[in-house]
């Protein structure tokens, strides 16, 4: 797939439906991942152009299925290929994101002086109490508690 | 990624021969580095990979989980990059991970820094396998110390799974809410937890900026927040007048009549060759690059390497097999965020009990569990879900897992070996290595009890679903053993002080010294040991052979 079209060939939009349809309030793969988004994907990685050429370039099939059996059966680096590219293309989606409750790798600077919550529920303590657990190599054989 | 073939020269350009020629840029280079630089002494460093700045890495950008599994991938042989060598793993069960530039394989490790304990060094006389270490812990512990001030720790002191010490310079970064849920489990179990310590800055620290939680820190900090020495210590090193020419592959070291290293050969990006003279070189390319380097380094004088005739260069290779059990949760964690050194650990059942059927232990971390493209496709422990109920799959994935990492001590096995490929090769021309590698029995059943014992502690803390992959065949990050330190020159590469016995001017800093594994992250070990070793070389410089 050497030049990214408006709209993803029909080959792929059929696996990609497969792998990913409309159910439980998400919308289908087909619908998310169009030009713009397989365009994406293919500039972060151009190395997964040759496998998406290669797989819409198959016969036409039937069933999706049968397709996606034949692919992990017969060339499981293709079908590896066509999972990360529709995955990727369909989660770099806002809406899709947005339905998930993922909001991105967010910026939340640490703060130091939080007083952290394990330490206001004594969840230390016991580990305290029970005292140095290391095993001395001074005192052969035995633990130095 | 911007990968430059071209040479780079930070510092001055070399006039002469260097007192000190290093050999890699990573955690030991820079360590060593830092520390001779600043005593005075004229110090020359070739890497073969490129100095990046840390615009460069796609943690903030929508394309990281795509990035990360290519041009960031830690995997040498997945990246193939220029700079990389190829590694030949097919007779290894584990893969091994390293990244090739200033910093080495820091720009991509998680950033957590336990330090190894008192007993790992005394495995002979404690648990009657392997070998004790030429030093104990305590000789160890102050360059610990002053690592973990360069490095600036976060952590808390007083964990009782370690004889006491000076505090880390750090407080704990958060442990999120998988680790609460976890720590609160150990305490309800009577088991061991403690917030890890992190080479990550939970504030300010150094000129450096603090931590921002955004989960990405194995594929590059974008922050600066986690440490690596291209941040840490080159800097300095390159002030105190170091010189680091990078996209300088080392092609072998160079001895004269009387025994001693006289420098190095290099090829630059285009093919051309050149020679690095120096009184003394420091060999710091890893538990694989380096023995691949003196293997490289035969000679008349030398025909089975350079500083083998005890035969163990490249033999013994250990990189801890790797276990991950991962808790799902019906509680939103959002463990897609934090930071990705772990953000507690359990010593609980570190120490032999030989009850178990083995001997040693293991380290756990509990580590975050990525984003989405990390959730929806197939998982480590090869869990799958396609067609409509796909979304549910991811749904109660994402944001809802808390993963332990199962470090296990790896014993030394002289059949475990680095040799040179006979047909594979680099970008510029030279034998890649090849691994061979078995996972042990001990290590198969330690990894066993472990997951047993970490699947415990996930439902204990509420986990409805428990996955486990008992064997990650992509984790071999800690490259060790691979040209032992030790007293006795028959059965051991360099002495306690990390100098080739056969090479009185010859070093080797990296985690090839080690003599057993331990079972925790070694990086905080290959710092303090480097540490240790340029301070004898100071020290000793007026002792030292000299050639030019």
């Amino acid at each position: 797939m050497n030049e990214i079209s408006d709209e993803p060939p029909a080959a792929f939009a059929a696996l990609a439906d497969a792998l990913v349809p409309a159910a439980h309030g998400m919308p289908a793969a087909s619908t998310v991942v169009d030009g713009n988004r397989l365009a994406f994907v293919v500039q972060a990685r151009p190395d997964l152009a040759d496998p998406l050429a290669a797989i819409v370039a198959m016969p036409m099939f039937d069933d999706p299925a049968t397709r996606l059996d034949e692919l992990a059966a017969q060339h499981p680096e293709l079908l590896a290929a066509l999972h990360l590219v529709v995955v990727a293309g369909y989660y770099s989606d806002p809406h899709v994101r947005t339905l998930i409750g993922y909001p991105g790798q967010i910026v939340r600077p640490v703060s130091a002086l939080d007083y952290p919550a394990y330490l206001d529920e004594g969840l230390l303590d016991r580990v305290i109490e029970r005292g140095p657990i290391w095993r001395d190599p001074t005192a052969t054989g035995h633990d130095s508690a | 990624m911007n990968v430059s073939a071209e040479v780079g020269v930070s510092g001055d350009r070399p006039d002469g021969p260097a007192d000190v020629l290093i050999i890699g840029a990573g955690a030991s280079g820079g360590v060593v580095a830092r520390r001779l630089a600043e005593a005075g002494i004229r110090v020359v460093c070739l890497e073969q990979g490129a100095w990046h700045d840390r615009t460069e890495y796609r943690g903030a950008e929508l394309d990281w989980e795509l990035t990360a599994r290519r041009q960031w991938s830690s995997s040498p042989n997945i990246r193939a990059l220029p700079e990389d060598y190829p590694v030949d793993d097919e007779r290894s069960d584990v893969s091994p991970l390293m990244f090739a530039g200033v910093g080495g394989s820091m720009i991509l490790f998680a950033g957590a820094w336990p330090r190894m304990l008192p007993s790992d060094f005394r495995v002979r006389s404690l648990d009657g396998v392997a070998d004790d270490w030429p030093l104990t812990y305590e000789d160890l512990r102050p360059y610990y110390e002053r690592s973990d001030r360069q490095i600036g720790v976060s952590g808390l002191g007083g964990d009782p799974a370690y004889p006491p010490g000076e505090d880390p310079p750090l407080p704990p970064l958060p442990i999120g809410a998988g680790g609460l849920r976890v720590a609160r489990a150990h305490s309800r179990l009577g088991w061991h937890w403690w917030p890890e310590p992190n080479a990550i800055l939970s504030a300010p620290y150094d000129g450096r900026n603090r931590c921002v939680q955004r989960g990405t820190c194995m594929q590059g900090c974008g922050e600066g927040a986690k440490a690596s020495t291209d941040l840490t210590h080159w800097p300095r090193a390159i002030a105190h007048g170091a010189t680091l020419i990078t996209g300088a592959r080392v092609s072998r070291i160079e001895t004269n009549s009387a025994g001693l290293a006289t420098g190095a050969h290099w090829i630059d990006g285009a093919g051309t060759e050149h020679f690095q003279r120096a009184n003394a070189v420091v060999v710091a390319a890893n538990g694989i690059g380096t023995p691949r380097l003196l293997l490289m380094s035969s000679s008349e004088a030398h025909p089975d390497g350079l500083a083998n005739s005890s035969g163990l260069v490249g033999r013994r290779l250990m990189m801890h097999p790797f276990a991950n059990v991962t808790g799902l949760f019906d509680e939103q964690l959002e463990s897609w965020q934090g930071h990705f050194g772990c953000s507690i650990e359990s010593f609980e059942f570190y120490e032999t009990d030989e009850r178990r059927g083995f001997v040693r232990g293991a380290k756990w971390g509990l580590a975050p569990t990525g984003g989405p493209v990390n959730a929806a496709l197939p998982s480590r422990a090869g869990a799958q879900v396609w067609g409509a109920d796909h979304h549910l799959h991811v749904r109660s994935r994402l944001g809802h897992g808390a993963s332990w990492g199962l470090f296990g001590e790896d014993l030394p096995d002289e059949e475990n070996r680095v040799t040179l490929s006979a047909t594979a090769t680099d970008s510029s021309g030279l034998a890649a290595p090849e691994l061979q590698y078995s996972v042990s029995e001990n290590s198969r059943r330690m990894l066993d009890f472990h997951i047993e014992k970490a699947s415990e502690s996930l439902t204990e803390a509420g986990a409805h679903t428990i996955e486990v992959d008992r064997l990650m065949r992509y984790s071999g990050w800690h490259l060790l053993g691979t040209a032992r330190m030790g007293t006795d020159p028959t059965t051991s590469v360099v002495d306690e002080w990390n100098r080739a016995h056969d090479v009185p001017n010859l070093f080797v800093v990296d985690g090839s010294c080690f003599v057993t594994s331990g079972g925790v992250n070694p990086t905080s070990t290959i710092c303090a040991l480097a540490l240790r070793a340029a301070d004898r070389m100071v020290e000793r410089r007026h002792d030292q052979p000299v050639v030019w």
